[in-house]
């Protein structure tokens, strides 16, 4: 009787403890299939918003070319499709204070007119009303995510072209290019100088340099302007953009010196009114210097990388005055096309400058990144999901990253 | 003996939960969350040929062009992604089985187990695919020319922007290549000569008749001073011709027959709003009740019955689209129709088979006198004792797709096309892409 007993304690014993260790394990096993279930989810959201995001073009399908209120959200090109981005709704997208790192521009100051920042270097940047953008929240309604699923989108070229300046006299720049961290050898380089010298009546003029080269074997090559040398102790003004082919994939470069006192830039372009195309070309009051004459011309963007000059109808010259007579002036480009607005400057008998508005996100190669800051908007989150693409815009390549995280927990 | 039950209660429980164990396996983490492999390929293809690149790559054996695609793939992918492109060539046999031969391949490293791939079919940038339509008639052993109105003595209506000449041009280019034959009726002394069988160039029996003129039709000089005192039974005996030459008449746009016109003959009167060289005394409405009797075989009469409505906006049926898919025609899915005919009249009163080509709408309760259901915007209507007549009766201005669409989809002439899987002309492109070092 008793060794029965003790034959069931045991048994007992046995039964209890393996069934602890089951639980144990199982518990884990379980919970980290729920785990996978959850982030397999978000994973699976990330992939629904970049094909919502490159393979449809939105609603209106032509949006980013008009100031209508989108209805539908998406970026890809209507009138080519594919894997081709639109260069024009790319630039609705408010991405200032969103993505933390560009800061939304008031113009004129103190007056409650704000544009939204999408700039590169050199003062150079696309700067659209706010008004006429679409913002991080309105995106992620129109996606049906708001409130559910947080995201980050970061465009950037496929192509890292960098370009240095080693010698003013004559003019010398060294472009090298890189892809993914590699040196791009026997790449064909499309390049472009304008340069900034005196015009009519005062107002400076472009005179613009075009050639076709290749890269060497370390993916660099050194380009010499023969006519562009310095006047006097003054270094030449000029902007070089440079489009590079390889493969079938395509990038851009630029690069731009001032012959300025101080870094800013002394005249903003400011886009006003998508559907017309219409410009203003305004006096960055934040620099002190009263006066600069301008001269502005659009050059268009063609396949093969060639820019044709286009006049401006009118305002294509002025003279443009700190805080009184004309802080800017309205002008129009020819807007179906994307192309470079150009405008160089002169602020006095020797000091010159040159800023250029990107009529298309692609013309001038610019980086942005749109959407919420993982940090900043849920302090929960336990896996991001990554995304990524290859696409055209104005036919530069580039490299589409979409992030996607729960802010469910 | 307990103790050796127990030990086989032991080795059961731990045996069930290591077989458990075993098959409670879950997905490796590159393949639950690791980018989309697929996509990203296929995504990274279509960049590479957005502007012929890859096409032009493939079908050449530079060692240059190969070497820069293979830096092209390198710098689109991120450093821990391995690729491997392959390229086929595409040949087909007598029997046109199609069998794929490796052409090319190029890849920097192996690959582990997750991998994925897309494809991409490109075609020679040296060949130039063709498209070559069947003749109508062709299948039935028939030789049928097209006769398009380019009379030089007309003037046209509700052909607003356009002239009938220049619309002739453009009737010309969309449909000739379907025709043995294309004639250019350039004046109304040759209409003349073609209603009476004198003309001499073509074929008369079986003919496809277009009228670039709109709502007005032109008559020649002869056929005029004839009907003087009723223009309305020139439409007659155009309707009979096309019964006995077993013609098709097609009108393009409006009211059909509504003026008559020959600017030498009419060059003092106006069709009252201002163009001169046109009549609509004792027309109007009878021209089209006059044509359909004279199609119909039935005794003339001067009929001012307005057999017309106008029902709005009206969309093309699923085989016109597909249609305009076929013969690459593609005119707006939706149109407004102000001129649709009666289909008690047309259809259960003259017998004629219409070949419709828009979704007749629903009835409006709004519009009490009229059921728009009963009313065809487009279509071509086929009188069993021989003739046809196309009336498009869409408001202005015309679009002459519309028109060649009718014909089309009542002739249904094939369309031979050459074949993208024809020897030496396509490629396929894959492009398999792997992940190394986890996610």
């Amino acid at each position: 009787m008793a060794g029965a007993t003790i034959d069931h304690m045991i048994s007992l014993t046995i039964l209890i403890a393996a069934l602890l260790v089951a639980m144990t394990t199982y518990n884990g096993m379980f919970a980290t299939a729920v785990d996978y279930d959850r982030n397999r989810q978000v994973a699976n959201k990330a992939v629904d918003i970049m094909n919502t995001i490159c393979l449809s073009p939105g609603n209106p399908v032509n949006w980013g070319e008009t100031n209508a209120s989108v209805l539908g959200f998406g970026l890809q090109d209507p009138e080519v499709g594919g894997y081709v981005l639109s260069p024009y709704s790319i630039m609705r997208l408010q991405v200032s204070n969103s993505s933390g790192h560009d800061q939304i521009v008031e113009y004129p100051p103190g007056s409650g007119v704000f544009y939204n920042n999408m700039s590169g270097k050199f003062g150079h940047g696309i700067f659209t009303p706010v008004g006429d953008c679409v913002d991080y929240t309105n995106v992620a309604e129109l996606l049906g995510i708001n409130g559910t699923y947080g995201f980050r989108l970061d465009l950037m070229p496929t192509l890292d072209v960098r370009i240095e300046q080693l010698d003013t006299n004559p003019l010398k720049l060294a472009v090298e290019v890189y892809g993914s961290g590699l040196p791009m050898s026997g790449a064909t380089l499309n390049f472009h100088l304008f340069h900034v010298s005196d015009g009519e009546g005062g107002s400076p003029a472009i005179t613009t340099y075009s050639d076709v080269t290749q890269t060497g074997p370390s993916g660099a090559v050194d380009i010499v302007f023969s006519d562009v040398t310095k006047i006097g102790n003054n270094d030449p003004s000029y902007t070089f953009t440079v489009y590079v082919s390889i493969g079938g994939i395509n990038g851009v470069g630029y690069y731009t010196h001032n012959d300025l006192l101080g870094d800013s830039q002394y005249i903003i372009p400011l886009i006003n009114n998508f559907d017309d195309g219409t410009v203003l070309i305004a006096h960055n009051w934040i620099v002190d210097p009263p006066a600069v004459q301008y001269n502005a011309t659009f050059y268009i963007l063609t396949s093969d990388f060639q820019l044709i000059p286009v006049p401006l109808d009118y305002n294509s010259t002025g003279l443009l005055n700190f805080g009184q007579g004309k802080p800017y002036y309205i002008t129009e480009i020819p807007d179906s096309e994307v192309g470079l607005l150009v405008i160089s400057y002169r602020k006095s008998a020797v000091e010159m400058g040159n800023v250029i508005l990107p009529w298309g996100v692609g013309t001038l190669g610019i980086s942005t990144s749109f959407g919420g800051g993982i940090n900043s908007e849920s302090s929960t989150y336990r896996f991001v999901a990554t995304e990524l693409r290859q696409v055209t815009i104005s036919g530069i390549s580039y490299q589409v990253k979409v992030l996607t995280w729960s802010l469910r927990g | 003996m307990r103790t050796v039950e127990v030990l086989f209660v032991i080795i059961i429980l731990l045996g069930a939960f290591v077989i458990t164990t075993q098959f409670a396996v879950l997905p490796s983490p590159s393949q639950a969350f690791g980018t989309n492999l697929r996509e990203l390929s296929k995504s990274t293809l279509e960049t590479l040929d957005a502007q012929g690149t890859l096409s032009q790559t493939v079908f050449t054996n530079d060692t240059d062009a190969w070497g820069d695609l293979q830096k092209a793939i390198s710098a689109s992918l991120p450093p821990n992604m391995v690729y491997n492109l392959s390229v086929y060539d595409l040949s087909a046999d007598s029997q046109g089985f199609v069998s794929y031969r490796l052409a090319n391949s190029i890849s920097d490293a192996g690959f582990g187990a997750d991998s994925d791939a897309a494809s991409l079919l490109v075609t020679s940038p040296n060949v130039t695919f063709t498209q070559d339509p069947q003749k109508v008639g062709e299948s039935t052993g028939q030789n049928i020319t097209l006769y398009i109105l380019n009379c030089s003595d007309a003037n046209g209506w509700w052909i607003t922007g356009y002239t009938g000449q220049n619309l002739a041009t453009e009737f010309y280019n969309l449909l000739s290549p379907y025709f043995a034959t294309t004639v250019l009726i350039n004046s109304t002394s040759q209409l003349g000569s073609l209603l009476d069988d004198t003309l001499s160039v073509g074929n008369i029996q079986n003919a496809v008749v277009i009228n670039t003129f709109g709502e007005a039709v032109p008559i020649p000089s002869t056929y005029a001073s004839l009907y003087d005192d009723d223009f309305a039974e020139y439409c007659y005996v155009l309707g009979q011709k096309v019964n006995s030459y077993n013609w098709t008449w097609a009108s393009i746009v409006g009211y059909p027959f509504y003026y008559v016109t020959n600017t030498d003959y009419f060059y003092d009167d106006d069709n009252s709003w201002g163009i001169y060289g046109m009549e609509d005394y004792n027309v109007k409405q009878a021209g089209l009740n006059a044509f359909l009797q004279g199609l119909n075989d039935r005794s003339y009469d001067n009929d001012p019955d307005d057999i017309k409505a106008g029902v709005n906006v009206v969309y093309l049926t699923s085989i016109a689209r597909e249609n305009c898919s076929y013969y690459g025609i593609y005119p707006s899915s939706y149109h407004t129709s102000s001129r649709a005919l009666d289909k008690t009249v047309l259809v259960d009163y003259y017998g004629l088979d219409a070949n419709e080509l828009f979704v007749r709408p629903q009835d409006d309760p709004e519009t009490w006198s009229i059921d728009e259901s009963n009313y065809i915007p487009a279509a071509t209507y086929k009188n069993t004792e021989g003739g046809a007549f196309a009336a498009v009766g869409l408001t202005r201005t015309p679009d002459a797709r519309v028109t060649v669409l009718a014909l089309l989809m009542y002739y249904h002439p094939l369309v031979y096309r050459s074949e993208f899987g024809a020897s030496g002309t396509s490629r396929l492109v894959t492009l398999q892409l792997g992940q190394q070092g986890g996610t």
